[in-house]
């Protein structure tokens, strides 16, 4: 399956949605630019995963790695 | 007097998260002795294409006693703070409420809601806040933090809304606790089940990683679900998962 597709805002979006936790869980493992977000903020007990990761922004079905925009 | 207070939009995507900001401020407000807070709510806002936020637009808030004589001395600092603190790029925005002098609650709450659900603008915001009495302050960026912070401050006065900031401490020799000790050593009011099921104070909790609570009609709640009792275990339930929290 294809994980990430570029929206219509032109940014990297990922095809799983919300709940897809071993996809996301397989995205964040294969990314050298993980970085866990604020306590606060983590949703998933899977400590590595795109959901956890810092530089993931929420959209309404799913979320963009912003990862490309810092580097 | 009693307020709160509440920022947004404080942070980008690699600055320290907002909820830090709030609770130094916290901090900072209760070590001046100008008064005492209370811990961190994260209020969750709409995700919508067409508001700009870093990457799950919340906003922090807290209540605090304060002396009366110090409101406009801790107005100031917070508004110097946020200039100071706010990361490059973002664009922060303050609210403190005197809730004396707060008009129409109904009115504050219901905007709070519609944060939730719809689109709101500047515009809006500093008008209900001039109406009710309100300080609402912008510090850097576009000011568009002044909408969530606005509506964080009317969503932790529904008493129904959001979760705290940080996790529980909760000393146990082992990997349960009574909700009896639940109740005496942390700030939770009520252990309550997703399904509303308000668990006794003999009853026995399996705690999780990091245990959160959560602001639930009018009480700090530690919600818990049921757990598969095994043979020789005496805990009924346990902590909720991560995934759990998330309505919350």
């Amino acid at each position: 399956m294809t994980l990430w597709t570029i929206n219509a805002a032109g940014r990297k979006e990922f095809c799983g949605g919300q709940h897809a936790r071993e996809l996301a869980a397989q995205a964040a493992d294969a990314c050298t630019g993980f970085v866990p977000d604020d306590e606060d903020e983590l949703v998933s007990d899977d400590l590595r995963t795109c959901y956890n990761c810092r530089y993931r922004r929420w959209t309404v079905a799913s979320f963009e790695c912003m990862l490309a925009a810092i580097i | 007097m009693q307020i709160l207070v509440s920022i947004d939009d404080t942070d980008n995507l690699e600055s320290r998260g907002t909820g830090e900001l709030a609770a130094m401020l916290a901090r900072d407000l209760t070590e001046k002795d100008w008064g005492s807070s209370e811990p961190v709510t994260r209020h969750q806002m709409l995700v919508h294409p067409d508001i700009p936020y870093t990457s799950h637009n919340s906003a922090m808030c807290f209540a605090a006693q304060l002396g009366a004589a110090y409101f406009n001395t801790f107005s100031d600092y917070a508004q110097e703070f946020l200039r100071q603190e706010s990361a490059q790029g973002s664009d922060p925005g303050l609210c403190i409420v005197d809730l004396e002098k707060l008009s129409s609650p109904q009115e504050f709450i219901a905007f709070g809601y519609k944060a939730k659900s719809i689109v709101l603008t500047k515009e809006e915001a500093y008008g209900l806040a001039r109406r009710l009495n309100i300080h609402l302050s912008e510090h850097g960026g576009s000011g568009q933090g002044v909408i969530g912070a606005l509506a964080g401050a009317a969503l932790r006065l529904t008493r129904n809304d959001g979760r705290f900031r940080g996790h529980l401490k909760i000393e146990t020799d082992g990997d349960t606790v009574s909700v009896s000790d639940i109740l005496q050593k942390t700030y939770v009011e009520i252990v309550r089940s997703l399904d509303g099921d308000i668990l006794q104070e003999h009853e026995v909790v399996k705690l999780g990683n990091k245990v959160k609570a959560v602001l639930l009609e009018g009480k700090t709640t530690l919600p818990v679900v049921p757990l598969t009792v095994a043979p020789g275990e005496t805990a009924r339930w346990q902590t909720c998962a991560k995934e759990q929290f998330r309505r919350f």
